[in-house]
């Protein structure tokens, strides 16, 4: 090795060592989250506060002081205490909260939402309406009193499908069918559905809906929940659960599926499981003459394939009794 | 003695593997149990390889200069009177060339024949030794018998010899092979009476084109040299042979086995033959030639000297390249267990280490701290190559995968990501110069290759780093696992050289 290779090899060598022993201290106190004041000659403990909003791009005041940058943003070098933070953009209201940093740690505040102040809002239709319905699927209904209304989601393609205006005053629920061929509305005593693609090519003015109630109970209903097959709908009353099947007409079935001892509290419908989860302060099977439970307990109702088949078989065997005429 | 001996050894096997599998293993378990221990571990490396490649990329660029000014000397004019203050003329100088052989091809073994041919030295003092092993077949010695009838008119001697397979004390290795050669060589020499010490040796893998000017330039550093029987040559090995037909996995290692031969003609205190490399004759035969029983001949002949010389043999480097085969096949898998293979080869170099140190043990000539810098310098070499790229790409996650929420929600764990980022960028300048420095040894395009293959040459430096801790670190780790543990590689893996028809 010529001399000047050995000269600029060592040269390189003794720079590579100082470079490292300088180094290190630097970025391994910035790593833990140290910071060394060269002035005072003294290490402060720091922390850090990460900050980001959406929309991003907001300005970033530290106890009245606007910060440099804009969310996302990363304050270093924080003195442990608390600070109030407030996250401001134009458009949309602020955000405000007292964010305490602790020494070598990281406080996030990154799921700020800026809400913004003016919403927009449009009038979808300009037809008066009663009630509406919406589906995922195929859009708006307009329950109106010159009949069923059809729009898209801008409120375009505005389409009559049914001239029926007969809607009740109190309607207490609406829920589209999983097939999203229909919707059922309910007061309290009586059960509405309404079928968007009805087969009217016999009828002399076919119309595109039809609406039909299909059941009216004897006590109150307090939830009505469609069957994931969409050809049947789980009634909860004050006293009941029933399971009423759409097709049929007048002679069609309804089963009750249980009876309660005490006035539903606590309801919901499993739509993925086909299960109804409800509060009662009765067992399913009380001992002969031990006095009922005064305590609530939680049940569910498991209505999945084997509820069918079940169904079925004691359709077969019955025709009165339990089954009611809708 | 013999279980000191024993006892020994054994140890001085351990003790790479030992520290290789307590640094995994102890970084593994303390990133679960001490996240934070990890993580300023982890930095601290990151900074220190980072200055580390750096420095070495400075030694590649300067090495690299060196290698560009040497191309422009007439190292044969250089001869011309050089030698005589030395004791040596150039016209007194013999040459040989052993090509210890298995089972290459003949086209493999004909390019470099002709290479040699069509070197700028007089092929009168040239001797040409192909040594073929017995248990190669008949078909390599054919090919030998083709090449000595094409060939042996062109040099002063050709000689082909076959190694017989068995002889006791001898393993399967290439070094009982080029023993074997060089003891034919040896009664050639003996019956023409020439002096061993005018005699150059250069042991080439079977697939070694030499450059034009190489046996000018190695004359000139043996006439040159007033202590030649004390030195080995080392020329820098390229892998340009096939280089634009090899896989991108295949030529990033090989060149970067390339650049750090390179680097380490900067570092002559810890330079060690490697691969091709000459050395005199009559110190071969002074030392009895290479280890039958060793699979790293190429190392193993230099610290063979080191010892047999009480430490008193250097390696001096010629900036002038021999240019081998990348060990490449057509498919990837294929290429990687084919890469594997052969660098668990080159990795069982570490057998170097125990082997050393018995020698220092038994030898009281060599200075304490000349033993302790060279026992040091070859420790490190292995135990670095099996940890370093294991360490940067796999262990350096860790702390943040396995530390949990709390560890996230530190000042390091949150900085960790990026500070390695920030490190990574810096590395982006070794990259830039290995790409440079490749564009630069680059042989001509070949007619049948595209010329968008220049860009995959400039991105596969991206992916070095995994291909390092995949090809490079694991073969280590396998490599020193064995000898630890005892299970000595008693076969000899030949990487298959062959050229596409």
């Amino acid at each position: 090795m010529q001399k000047s290779d050995r000269i600029k090899r060592a040269i390189a060598f003794y720079v590579s060592v100082v470079l490292f022993f300088i180094t290190l201290p630097i970025v391994l106190s910035y790593s833990l989250g140290y910071k060394i004041d060269f002035i005072a000659l003294k290490i402060y403990k720091t922390g850090i506060l990460y900050i980001n909003s959406r929309p991003s791009g907001a300005s970033i005041y530290i106890d009245g002081n606007k910060f440099r940058d804009v969310t996302p943003a990363q304050i270093e070098n924080m003195r442990p205490g608390t600070y109030k933070v407030e996250v401001r953009r134009q458009g949309f209201y602020p955000w405000e909260k007292d964010l305490e940093v602790l020494p070598n740690m990281v406080t996030r505040a990154d799921k700020i939402i800026l809400f913004p102040v003016t919403q927009e809002m449009n009038r979808v239709s300009d037809y008066p309406i009663t009630d509406f319905m919406i589906s995922e699927k195929s859009g708006i209904y307009y329950l109106t009193r010159d009949g069923l209304f059809r729009s898209n989601f801008d409120g375009g393609a505005f389409k009559r499908l049914s001239a029926y205006s007969d809607w009740p005053s109190q309607i207490m629920g609406k829920k589209i069918s999983p097939d999203n061929n229909k919707f059922l509305y309910f007061t309290k005593t009586n059960i509405f559905i309404a079928y968007l693609n009805p087969d009217n090519s016999i009828a002399e003015e076919p119309e595109l809906a039809r609406i039909e109630e299909i059941f009216v109970s004897r006590s109150r209903i307090v939830d009505v929940f469609w069957y994931s097959d969409s050809g049947y709908i789980i009634v909860v009353t004050e006293r009941e659960i029933k399971a009423v099947e759409l097709r049929g007409g007048k002679s069609r079935n309804v089963v009750t599926l249980f009876k309660f001892n005490s006035k539903p509290k606590g309801l919901y419908y499993d739509e993925y499981n086909d299960s109804i989860y409800f509060s009662d302060n009765s067992v399913m099977d009380i001992p002969s003459g031990a006095a009922p439970s005064s305590e609530n307990y939680l049940y569910r109702l498991d209505l999945r394939q084997k509820f069918l088949d079940s169904l079925k078989q004691l359709l077969m065997k019955k025709e009165t009794g339990d089954i009611d005429e809708g | 003695m013999r279980d000191n001996n024993y006892f020994y050894r054994r140890l001085f096997e351990m003790i790479p593997g030992f520290l290789t599998w307590l640094t995994l293993g102890s970084l593994f378990i303390f990133a679960f149990i001490k996240p934070l221990w990890v993580a300023i571990f982890v930095i601290t490396f990151d900074i220190y390889w980072v200055i580390r490649v750096g420095y070495l990329t400075l030694l590649l660029l300067f090495a690299y200069r060196r290698l560009e000014k040497a191309k422009k000397i007439d190292w044969l004019k250089k001869c011309e009177g050089a030698g005589t203050q030395y004791g040596l003329q150039l016209s007194d100088l013999y040459q040989a060339v052993l090509f210890p052989i298995y089972k290459e091809d003949f086209s493999v073994l004909n390019q470099s024949l002709s290479a040699i041919e069509q070197a700028n030295y007089s092929k009168e003092k040239i001797i040409i030794v192909l040594s073929v092993e017995e248990r190669g077949g008949d078909a390599v010695w054919e090919n030998a018998s083709r090449l000595l009838e094409k060939y042996s008119a062109s040099f002063f001697k050709f000689i082909i010899t076959k190694h017989p397979d068995g002889l006791p004390n001898e393993m399967q290795f290439k070094g009982a092979n080029a023993t074997w050669g060089a003891k034919v060589l040896k009664d050639f020499v003996d019956s023409k009476k020439i002096d061993y010490e005018k005699i150059v040796i250069s042991c080439f893998d079977a697939d070694t084109c030499a450059e034009r000017e190489y046996f000018s330039c190695l004359a000139y550093h043996y006439i040159t040299n007033p202590r030649r029987t004390r030195s080995s040559y080392q020329p820098i090995p390229v892998y340009n042979n096939n280089i634009w037909q090899a896989r991108s996995i295949a030529r990033i290692l090989e060149l970067g086995a390339s650049f750090m031969q390179m680097i380490e003609t900067m570092r002559l205190e810890k330079f060690v033959t490697f691969s091709s490399h000459s050395m005199s004759f009559k110190t071969l035969v002074d030392i009895d030639y290479w280890p039958v029983d060793m699979i790293s001949d190429d190392s193993a002949i230099y610290w063979k000297c080191f010892l047999h010389f009480n430490g008193d043999y250097s390696v001096m480097p010629m900036y002038v390249t021999v240019s081998m085969d990348v060990a490449t096949e057509k498919g990837v898998l294929d290429t990687m267990v084919k890469q594997y293979k052969q660098k668990r080869r080159w990795a069982w170099g570490v057998e170097n280490f125990p082997y050393v140190m018995m020698g220092f043990l038994h030898n009281d000539k060599i200075p304490i701290s000349k033993k302790l810098r060279r026992a040091f310098h070859l420790l490190e070499g292995h135990y670095t190559w099996a940890v370093w790229a294991i360490i940067v790409t796999f262990i350096a996650p860790l702390p943040l995968i396995f530390g949990g929420g709390l560890f996230r929600q530190t000042a390091i764990g949150y900085n960790l990501p990026s500070v390695s980022a920030t490190l990574f960028r810096v590395s982006l300048f070794t990259l830039g110069t290995c790409i440079f420095i490749t564009m630069r040894l680059l042989p001509p395009r070949p007619s049948g290759v595209k010329p968008q293959k220049m860009i995959v040459l400039i991105l596969q430096w991206f992916v070095s780093p995994l291909v390092a801790a995949v090809l490079g670190s694991t073969p280590a780790i396998d490599a020193q696992t064995h000898l630890m543990l005892g299970k000595y590689i008693v076969h000899f893996n030949v990487t298959k050289k062959s050229r596409e028809k």
